[in-house]
């Protein structure tokens, strides 16, 4: 169980880092600049919320293996590693991120961002110093919803990363294995830490949204 | 929100320097082997066997055959691949992704039926499935577990399939479908003989002309680097020294049974 625990959280460290970034700026993107093809953009990045991971793995199995770009021009070779796992729980935590931070960047008064901008101050420095700052709290209620999501993250990673003890094996793949082979009390503990600590994450979720109520 | 981001940050770096100390093993070969789940009892022994003779060490990864076919079929970098059929071994050689000449098949199942001692229940049949005292039959899907095709065969040709019906309860694959009866959920579950063999309960093994085989079949996959180690280890799954540990984990040897 710990060196799946070490696995989880290098997977979900990773995932977060990627759910932050990419989620915010795709939140930004979706939230402030109207282009052809933004509802498909978004309905296409909310789909793994909805769709069993096994089929989002499948994908995530073309789009990483053989014959894909991201294997046979950018060299990356992520199938069956920790990284390839990452990418997986990246993908399904994500759309809770965007959910979240793309209303909270949406519900920002753009006369507030207009303000800033009459006093000269630059696009990046009204990004960073009005709409990120306003929009904070639901940015990381997303950002920790979707890290929960991620290291719960079962069947997508188990298409593109496999169960390999020590490898790429993850605190859910351990219920999973101890369930089926009968190993009732390492299933009940994996499944008590892990609990444990999407509880924390929803904590944390919900006084980011209701600061002010204990 | 700057501690969050310091976390992050030390986790990343965390993630980054057990990435650097990740290959320790210079020099020495690891494989790695997909495996279908129904090997998870009999590999490990085997597999250290096959360690302190050569050196190679072999890492596994467990699984439905079906998806593990489905990853080495884009490219995963498995050197060796034990299916729980033949049929995807043979489909993934029609497709040139694993070596032709090391198709074979490894280890025979035997498929048993399986309920708790504390049960009461006495069956020496399988004729005796139709007694009212049993309600629920566990089965692996049979549309896609060879056991489970296996069961539903035995039972079509006893002309039992039709009438027990009703009472079947469809699992995802053997291991589940044994979880079933050990819980108490299911009164008895079809089953691989190699899962139960070293499990207290009752159990009464289908006769062997009701099913077809249910052969399991391995194979070198084609292009990886390490084909010579996974040759080794192909040879010793399927010599002689392994096959004493196979049949005491409840498999037939095809080599045994047709020549």
């Amino acid at each position: 169980m710990l060196s799946a625990l070490i696995v989880s959280l290098k997977v979900v460290g990773v995932a977060t880092l990627v759910i932050g970034v990419v989620g915010t700026l795709l939140a930004l993107l979706l939230a402030r600049v109207r282009f052809p093809g933004r509802t498909l953009l978004e309905l296409v990045l909310t789909l793994p919320l909805v769709l069993p991971p096994t089929v989002v793995g499948f994908f995530l199995l073309y789009v990483l293996g053989r014959g894909s770009p991201v294997r046979d021009w950018l060299g990356l070779d992520l199938l069956f590693t920790w990284q390839g796992a990452a990418v997986a729980a990246s993908a399904v935590g994500l759309p809770l991120m965007l959910q979240s931070a793309r209303a909270a960047i949406a519900a920002v008064d753009p006369q507030l961002e207009d303000a800033a901008r009459t006093l000269g101050r630059s696009e990046p420095e009204v990004l960073l110093r009005v709409t990120l700052p306003l929009a904070h709290r639901g940015i990381l209620a997303g950002l920790f919803l979707g890290a929960a999501r991620a290291l719960g993250e079962f069947g997508a990673t188990l298409m593109v990363a496999g169960n390999i003890a020590g490898r790429t094996r993850t605190l859910p793949m351990v219920v999973y294995d101890a369930a089926l082979n009968g190993d009732l009390a390492l299933a009940a503990q994996t499944s008590l830490l892990l609990s444990g600590i999407a509880f924390l994450a929803l904590f944390a979720t919900r006084r980011l949204e209701q600061p002010a109520q204990r | 929100m700057r501690a969050a981001i310091a976390v992050l940050l030390a986790l990343l770096l965390a993630a980054c320097a057990g990435r650097e100390a990740a290959p320790p093993d210079e020099g020495e070969t690891t494989l790695l082997v997909s495996a279908a789940a129904n090997l998870a009892d009999v590999l490990p022994p085997l597999l250290d066997a096959f360690q302190e003779q050569t050196g190679i060490r072999v890492q596994v990864n467990y699984g439905n055959t079906a998806q593990l076919a489905a990853q080495i079929e884009r490219g995963a970098p498995v050197d060796l691949f034990l299916a729980a059929d033949r049929q995807h071994v043979e489909t993934l050689a029609a497709k040139g992704l694993v070596l032709p000449d090391t198709v074979r098949v490894y280890a025979r199942g035997r498929l048993v039926l399986w309920w708790r001692a504390d049960s009461g229940l006495a069956l020496s049949s399988l004729e005796d499935l139709q007694s009212a005292s049993v309600r629920r039959i566990a089965i692996a899907n049979p549309d896609q577990a060879p056991y489970g095709a296996a069961a539903r065969q035995a039972l079509q040709r006893l002309g039992l399939w039709e009438a027990l019906q009703p009472r079947l309860v469809i699992a995802e694959n053997i291991q589940q479908a044994f979880q079933y009866a050990r819980s108490g959920n299911a009164d008895v579950a079809f089953t691989a003989l190699s899962l139960v063999v070293n499990e207290s309960g009752q159990r009464l093994e289908v006769a062997r002309e009701l099913y077809e085989p249910i052969d399991q079949a391995l194979a070198v996959v084609k292009g990886t680097p390490r084909e010579a180690a996974a040759r080794r280890l192909a040879d010793y799954l399927a010599g002689p020294e392994a096959a004493a540990l196979w049949q005491r984990y409840g498999y037939e040897l095809p080599a045994l049974v047709s020549r």
